[in-house]
């Protein structure tokens, strides 16, 4: 969404500079499209953040899958160095690697993922403990800038309640004057 | 009496209107060339490049500490093989934790900055509202203190018409002669000095 550009005018400008007829709209369109920018451009990353924080398991996953494919991709590594001594392993070797390898993928499964699983939630919980850093960084700043719309609202509520108190004073005094002063003369004809 | 005030008086000298372009012309510079920079980090912080190099540096690392200077014993032990699958799991482990880290690193530091941002228009605007109340203040004063100046004038205008009356139609400086509402009105001028020189 394009906020209207009020207070302004960008054609007539000397040297790139835009005359600005009316600051006060000119301040207050620009705070207004830079609030509706990070809406429109941070809001939906904002929030995919915060999910990520709490449902994120992409080191777990991550951690499955490589110790899923680390004994093939050792299996080979060890075949091709036999290879390069022109040697071969007996059936009875191959048998004692293989089993080797599946102990070593059970046993360095579990432990690689129970690794990435402290790992994921030491991650989510720094993301999260930023995230929340940030979100209280705009509270704050929300509820000061509440605070001082409040403070303005009242500060507009007393000076009207004492503008009509004034004027009311004034116009009673006024009758008064009037009032008394016709009355006396009354009296004196 | 002072003249009426010329609202030309009140409006923004040179210096002000091009301090306030210059802030127009910066801002605008600063939403042309660091936004977009901002926008392309947002989107290169959901890249997994950072993660591709760092698995890769991890599986070459492995790789090499664990192949490099092979004997021929080496590769007739067959517990070797499981031992190295096992090892290359787990820097692969540190490196997709380290990767992660970048990229929540990343992350947030593109939504802090775009929230200070935010945070930085909100400030702006309750600023922008605080003008706007001063000058709601100040026209109420105004109005008000217009209003009561109407107010005296009225009382002015009346007792002026009255005393010129009162003179025209009054007795005269021995208090003979003269209407009945022309004494009326001499008594009633005369009354409100008095009541004005009391009250003052």
């Amino acid at each position: 969404m394009e906020i209207p550009r009020v207070g302004y005018n960008d054609q007539n400008s000397i040297a790139g500079i835009p005359s600005v007829t009316d600051p006060e709209a000119t301040y207050a369109g620009i705070t207004r499209q830079d609030y509706v920018d990070y809406v429109r451009n941070y809001r939906p990353y904002e929030e995919q953040l915060l999910d990520k924080a709490q449902n994120d398991t992409s080191l777990i996953d991550a951690a499955r899958e490589d110790s899923a494919a680390a004994p093939e991709v050792m299996r080979q590594s060890a075949a091709r160095s036999v290879s390069r001594f022109g040697a071969n392993l007996t059936p009875a070797q191959l048998q004692q690697q293989e089993r080797g390898l599946q102990r070593q993928n059970t046993l360095g499964g579990i432990q690689a993922i129970s690794d990435a699983r402290i790992a994921q939630r030491e991650n989510n919980q720094a993301l999260m403990s930023d995230l929340i850093n940030i979100g209280q960084g705009v509270n704050r700043s929300s509820l000061s800038q509440l605070g001082s719309e409040a403070a303005n609202a009242n500060a507009r509520g007393q000076a009207y309640d004492s503008a009509k108190a004034q004027s009311k004073a004034q116009t009673y005094s006024t009758i008064g004057t009037l009032g008394s002063a016709a009355i006396m003369a009354a009296f004196l004809i | 009496m002072g003249s009426k005030p010329k609202k030309s008086d009140y409006q923004a000298s040179e210096a002000e209107k091009t301090s306030a372009g210059v802030a127009k012309a910066e801002r605008d510079y600063f939403k042309q060339k660091y936004d977009p920079l901002l926008q392309n980090m947002r989107d290169q912080s959901f890249s997994d490049d950072n993660r591709r190099q760092l698995r890769s540096r991890a599986n070459a690392d492995t790789m090499q500490a664990l192949t490099k200077g092979t004997t021929f014993a080496d590769t007739q032990a067959t517990e070797r093989a499981g031992l190295a699958a096992n090892a290359l799991t787990g820097q692969m482990g540190i490196a997709e934790k380290s990767a992660g880290k970048i990229k929540n690193t990343m992350q947030t530091g593109v939504l802090g900055t775009a929230r200070g941002q935010a945070a930085d228009a909100q400030s702006g605007m309750a600023q922008a509202s605080r003008l706007a109340t001063s000058d709601a203040l100040n026209r109420a004063k105004n109005n008000n203190l217009v209003r009561g100046a109407k107010m005296k004038a009225i009382g002015k205008i009346a007792k002026a018409g009255m005393s010129a009356y009162g003179e025209k139609f009054g007795a005269d400086e021995e208090g003979l002669g003269g209407s009945k509402s022309g004494k009326f009105f001499q008594k009633f001028t005369s009354a409100i000095d008095d009541a004005q020189r009391r009250g003052a």
